[in-house]
């Protein structure tokens, strides 16, 4: 397994350096950074991340701590918590320069975390139904994260053998032991709102892309208000699921955002 | 390598990642479902491939594999869609004709 030691946890991390190197490719690593609960880096490894190392792209994915097949320690799960792993990992794979950051859901809070506190370090973002921390952020996710342990909780592991399968029971333990079995929860709800000065004196190319049906297209339409130079494409018909629910249109959008990035940088 | 070899290869991989106590109970051969038959969790086939990498080098492009797959035709790849792929990376073309 590529196991990396990073911010003192050992983190599951698939780099994807291409065989060819197309014409459509940026010059700085992409590294894409998944959403919270029961996802991890298969959620990109299955859409977004095997096309554009196809396109010449050097690809990086990583599960965040508590997820995948990187360890889960009893405590972290703070949004700082998550940048610093970023950051601690980018530093052991020796990655100074800066880097374009994929985001989807929670993903995005993470990127935008990084690039408001070290915008060298990040060349652009593309924003995949991101969340960010304005005020009342984590009381909504802790809510909807609590309703989901109350419910894993009142089930034991056979049962969910019986009732979701191989599969879907793993998930469901995995989701189970970090919610009601480590600090995920109080974690969350320590996050400060993001400083909108630091937003606001970002200039990097955003693309963000959202359903518009999302229960989350707000943050979308907030996060353009603060960042100008975000480009913020809705998909119509489609929620909060585009990653799963609308691979082939986020496929395309991607490619041709990173065609155009490394026309800009070469 | 021939297709058998390869399967075997395949095999003892993913006995390893799901556990030989659950993977006594199943056959995997060439029809085999990774989600159907094997419930195989997703970052599990991505270690799969992690490991196919590993143990294959270069000469199997997965990235070439996958790239133009969307993530349906991803969930219901067969065991033996993979080991063709692998095959055919390493056999020169005709070579596995009769």
């Amino acid at each position: 397994m590529d196991e990396v030691l990073a911010n003192g946890v050992r983190f599951h991390v698939k780099r994807i350096t291409p065989h060819r190197r197309g014409n459509a490719r940026p010059a700085q690593p992409v590294v894409f950074i998944h959403g919270l609960g029961m996802d991890n880096m298969s959620s990109f490894y299955y859409t977004l991340a095997n096309p554009l190392a196809h396109a010449g792209a050097d690809v990086i994915l990583y599960d965040l701590r508590g997820h995948g097949l990187s360890e889960r320690p009893r405590s972290g799960y703070r949004v700082q918590d998550s940048v610093d792993d970023l950051t601690s990992l980018l530093d052991a794979l020796a990655i100074d320069g800066p880097v374009h950051l994929v985001g989807n859901s929670y993903g995005g809070t993470v990127a935008i975390g990084l690039a408001a506190a070290d915008a060298e370090r990040v060349a652009s973002m593309v924003l995949i139904e991101a969340h960010f921390t304005v005020a009342g952020w984590a009381e909504k996710m802790e809510a909807t994260l609590c309703r989901i342990g109350a419910d894993l909780a009142a089930e034991n592991k056979q049962q969910w053998m019986e009732k979701y399968g191989r599969k879907h029971s793993r998930m469901a333990e995995l989701a189970n032991d970090l919610i009601n079995g480590t600090t995920f929860l109080t974690d969350l709800l320590t996050v400060k709102p993001i400083d909108p000065d630091r937003l606001q004196r970002l200039t990097l190319p955003v693309r963000a892309i959202y359903g518009e049906c999302s229960d989350v297209v707000d943050y979308g339409h907030q996060f353009k208000e603060f960042v100008p130079s975000c480009e913020l494409t809705l998909l119509p018909g489609f929620d909060h699921s585009i990653l799963i629910d609308a691979p082939v249109q986020l496929r395309e959008i991607v490619l041709d955002w990173f065609a155009t990035q490394a026309s800009v940088t070469t | 390598m021939t297709p058998d070899r390869i399967l075997a290869e395949v095999r003892a991989m993913l006995i390893e990642i799901i556990g030989s106590e659950y993977a006594l109970s199943l056959e995997i051969n060439m029809r085999t479902s990774f989600e159907a038959d094997l419930e195989l969790e997703s970052i599990e086939f991505v270690r799969l491939a992690s490991m196919l990498n590993e143990h294959f080098g270069d000469r199997v492009d997965f990235v070439d594999f996958l790239a133009d797959k969307g993530f349906n035709e991803i969930i219901n790849l067969t065991v033996g869609e993979v080991v063709t792929y692998i095959a055919d990376c390493l056999t020169p073309a005709g070579a596995l004709d009769g």
